[in-house]
């Protein structure tokens, strides 16, 4: 199998160099709005000429072929250099070198050394950001909480599209779980303690029930703070504390703060309600939707709400109505104005091959684009779709930025993330290969890499040849390979 | 010609019947052009010669004696060769069931046979099968079935043999292994822990009966001597002292036994012990898998567990079971496999699995037909050929017909090499088996004809 592949890939390097020229123009999609210096993208890129030239120029060097050969599978450590890293948390680092050790990042810079026998990636060129995050998703993995891991194929066709999408983490089922190739280890990274809240302005009863269960949980929590306090003090009280009867467990973990509520609104009235609520009973929330959010957007950042929003999800303004409505292609660039945290998603929450292609998670990316169309800056966007959507699932202190420490999951894309020829080349999931698009059946052959990194150049060679003169020989026609299609 | 090629196709099925010899000590000399030995050679212009149902000489230089009733089969294209053995022939299978655990029952519980099953099996070169029983999860143990056409009633060699295993991505089916399991060690915790009580009351018990002995003794010891009647008063106040204990002892003395002398096994539940007994490694598992995941899934359940198992691989059209034939083969595990070129997940990329698994070093291959069905076993030989023709070893891949599903069945006695000494249990093909077209002729168990095509079809057609 691998063989064959090899074949196809070695045909795909003769015309694949056109590719690169594609993916390395600049996307200027939208005008970069003012953001500190460092956290400018920016988009200076060489031409590809220079790209081969450098791979020819590299392969002259015998000492370098030397060091390239000497790749242990099995190494803790995965090398990935030359690439513009976009960190997220601390901008971008222009041909920096990525070292992981062990699933985590252990340096990050430019000039990084490369320890021996350390799997390499040759990322010159690409751009890499950390994976994607999915606050919510379904079909992807399935099964609830920890039996996700019983029930996780990592040989399936969904995890292979998520990853080719970014996607290299997602909320499903109440648990978090990494996209993973061949391994069931480690997938699990802990379990989203979201309590569903029905707060909708259609049921007023409703509503009020459940104003009046968190009356009763305040009221509990008031008695209990005095039972520990009086208790300090030495006042004559009971030994038992307060037990929690008649109370709603759900809502008393909401209130301690052990859990996060998980409202649903779209509309003015019904955000707002939500504000209310959020008001009167503090704690920590996740509204999705919020389609008319750009018109209550300082109320929402005064109480302090996370969102969930689709920029491309539209509806019209309701002109009966005596207050904005409708929905707007800057709502992501008001939140952000008025302070309010926000991920991305798309309208729908799986991976679909079927339909119209460009609204499922497939293209997580683009949804967020759309966002920057609307004025939001391209680095809060990034932000939206990794580390704040990691700081919504409470696994921030491991995913969404680039930072040593974390763990090393990200990807490895041969443009913009944004700009939509870009695709993902590599997607890297605990410091293993997840995901190579040569390798991988679906998009295969479209733009395929140019020329084969070094490392796969090379090691094609050992399978086949010994000795200097024919090693030579091989670099001589593999840069001729590279040549040929300038001259067409 | 053609009557001569008659004469000699009717000689084997009515000269026994026309001269009643004693068949002891009978001998008959078959002469092929081709023997497919399943040792590892082709050998051609071979003269057979088998006495008593047994290879007695094989080779091209055979003295045929004057006595001997020969078959030559030279210049006809005719292939003998061991007879298929076929792992798992459900459709004799007649039972529905569901998942869950099931291991109480095996496989020969469920069979349901029609007429014609030996026959129908028999005119494909089938003499074993081996049956599953019905069901998915732990759905029970395997069992064998010998073909004979001559009886007609079910010969089963083996009726508990494997423990059926479908090991699945689904949280539902792996903890069904996983409570399996801890049944299993639980059982054998509580077997334990039996034993050890038993041996503690045991051992207390032979200490009393020894320290009685003792005492005994030295109270005969002591009527012998001067005060041999204080002596033996002491020790029954010692005894009367000793309070329920003694009192025991002496009851031990007279009537009771103790407890017994060899350990009594709890009786277990007989859903668990087919597990016990896999877990103790006094069984063979089968193991079922459909998807490279379930691979993992399994690796997951086995942990540090050690059991001796089989790999079932079922897989569609389509399957990416190559992504773990490497990981298979490392485990040099016995691997049954559908003889069936499949697609690359999303591609028409055509993949050849028996040859990946062979390449990657699965040394026991058994191929099975790539449907479970009577159609499937006539597409049988199609199919290996299909995948021979595609790049598995034509040897490895006429092994996996017989050879080896053979020895997974534990019945390598019965269908095994073509060699001196062996017995002449084999199958006379018209032309290459591998050809879809050609048929069997004869097939042969320990020398009797067990099927004649000729005969069989004169039998239809009267």
């Amino acid at each position: 199998m691998k063989t064959q592949r090899k074949i196809w890939m070695s045909l795909f390097c003769a015309l694949g160099l056109q590719s690169v020229t594609f993916a390395q123009e600049p996307p200027e999609v939208v005008e970069t709005p003012p953001s500190p210096p460092e956290e400018i993208v920016e988009e200076v890129q060489e031409p590809v000429e220079e790209v081969a030239g450098e791979v020819v120029e590299e392969v002259i060097e015998e000492e370098q072929i030397d060091s390239e050969l000497f790749i242990d599978p099995d190494s803790p450590y995965l090398y990935i250099h030359g690439a513009d890293i976009h960190t997220v948390t601390n901008g971008v680092i222009q041909k920096g070198d990525i070292l992981c050790k062990d699933g985590r990042v252990m340096k990050l810079g430019e000039s990084l050394r490369k320890p021996h026998g350390a799997r390499q990636i040759d990322a010159s060129g690409m751009q890499i950001y950390p994976g994607l995050i999915a606050v919510d998703s379904s079909g992807i993995v399935s099964g609830r909480g920890l039996s996700i891991r019983d029930s996780y194929d990592p040989y399936a066709l969904n995890i292979d599209l998520g990853l080719s999408g970014g996607l290299t983490t997602v909320q499903s089922g109440g648990a978090v779980a990494k996209l993973k190739h061949g391994t069931l280890d480690g997938i699990l990274l802990g379990e989203a303690n979201w309590v569903n809240m029905n707060y909708s302005t259609t049921s007023p009863s409703g509503r009020r029930k459940l104003r009046e269960d968190f009356s009763k949980v305040r009221d509990f929590l008031r008695e209990e703070k005095r039972w520990i306090l009086d208790k300090a003090l030495g006042e004559d009280v009971s030994e038992k504390a307060p037990e929690p009867k008649d109370v709603n467990k759900e809502y008393l973990s909401l209130l301690k703060g052990e859990a996060v509520a998980h409202f649903s609104a779209n509309s003015l009235k019904d955000l707002l309600a939500t504000c209310d609520l959020l008001e009167e009973y503090p704690m920590q929330s996740v509204i999705m939707g919020g389609r008319e959010a750009w018109a209550c957007a300082g109320r929402l950042g005064r109480v302090g709400a996370q969102l969930v929003i689709t920029p491309r999800a539209k509806s019209w303004a309701d002109d009966s109505l005596n207050r904005p409505s409708g929905w707007s292609i800057e709502n992501a660039r008001i939140l952000w104005d008025h302070g309010v945290s926000f991920s991305i998603l798309p309208g729908e929450r799986f991976i679909s091959t079927g339909g119209i292609a460009g609204r499922d998670l497939l293209t997580l990316p683009m949804e967020a684009a759309f966002a920057i169309r609307g004025g939001l800056p391209q680095d809060v966007a990034l932000r939206s779709i990794t580390l704040d959507a990691a700081k919504l699932l409470g696994v921030d202190h491991r995913l969404g930025s680039i930072e040593v420490g974390k763990d090393a999951d990200f990807i490895l894309c041969d443009g913009d993330l944004f700009h939509y020829r870009t695709f993902v080349q590599w997607a890297v999931v605990d410091g293993a290969v997840a995901y190579d698009k040569m390798n991988a059946p679906y998009f295969a052959h479209i733009r395929p890499r140019a020329a084969e990194s070094l490392e796969e150049v090379f090691e094609e060679i050992q399978d086949t040849v010994v000795g200097e003169e024919i090693i030579e020989e091989v670099v001589a026609e593999e840069a001729a390979s590279i040549d040929d299609p300038e001259e067409e | 010609m053609l009557a001569s090629l008659l004469l000699t196709f009717a000689l084997p099925a009515v000269a026994p019947q026309e001269t009643p010899r004693d068949p002891v000590g009978r001998v008959v000399v078959y002469r092929f052009d081709t023997v497919e030995t399943m040792d590892g050679e082709t050998l051609s212009n071979v003269t057979m010669l088998v006495r008593n149902g047994v290879i007695e000489r094989m080779g091209q230089a055979v003295v045929i004696p004057d006595h001997a009733e020969v078959h030559d089969y030279r210049g006809s294209g005719k292939v003998a060769m061991p007879p298929f053995a076929l792992s798992h022939a459900n459709f004799l299978v007649s039972d529905r069931r569901g998942d869950g655990r099931n291991t109480r029952y095996t496989a020969a519980d469920s069979i349901w046979l029609n007429e014609d099953w030996s026959e129908d099996l028999l005119e494909e070169g089938v003499l074993i099968v081996g049956v599953d029983p019905p069901g998915g999860g732990l759905p029970g143990r395997t069992s064998v079935l010998m073909v004979d056409d001559q009886t007609g009633a079910p010969n089963a060699l083996v009726s508990d043999l494997h423990l059926k295993v479908m090991v699945s991505t689904s949280s539902s089916a792996k903890s069904l292994v996983r409570d399996g399991f801890k049944a299993a060690d639980k059982a054998i915790a509580d077997e334990d822990k039996a034993r050890a009580e038993w041996k503690k009351a045991r051992e207390e018990w032979e200490a009393k009966q020894k320290e009685a002995a003792e005492a005994k003794q030295k109270a005969s010891e002591g009527k012998d001597g001067v005060d041999g009647k204080e002596v033996k008063k002491g020790t029954e106040v010692k005894g009367g002292k000793g309070g329920t204990a003694a009192q025991d002892e002496g009851g031990d003395n007279q009537e009771d036994k103790g407890p017994p002398e060899e350990f009594e096994v709890p009786k277990m539940d007989s859903d668990v012990e087919p597990l016990v007994e896999w877990v103790r490694q006094e069984r063979v598992g089968q193991v079922w898998l459909s998807s490279p995941s379930d691979w993992l899934h399994w690796q997951d359940l086995l942990r540090e567990r050690e059991l001796q198992y089989e790999i079932v691989l079922r897989h569609g059209s389509t399957q990416n079971l190559f992504e773990v034939a490497s990981s298979i083969a490392a485990t040099d595990l016995r691997v049954d496999v559908p003889a069936r070129l499949s697609f690359l997940p999303y591609t028409r990329v055509r993949a050849n699995l028996p040859a990946e698994l062979v390449a990657q070093g699965v040394s026991k291959l058994i191929l099975s037909p790539s449907s479970d069905s009577l159609t499937g076993l006539r597409d049988y030989r199609l199919s290996v050929s299909q995948v021979v023709a595609e790049g598995l070893d034509r040897k490895v891949a006429l092994r996996g017909m017989t050879v080896e599903p053979a020895l997974s069945m534990g019945q390598e006695e019965i269908i095994g090499a073509l060699k001196i000494g062996a017995p002449a249990t084999f199958v006379i093909w018209n032309g290459d088996p591998l050809d879809p077209m050609s048929e069997v002729d004869i097939v042969l168990s320990e020398g009797k004809v067990v099927y004649d095509r000729e005969k069989a079809e004169a039998e239809d057609q009267s």
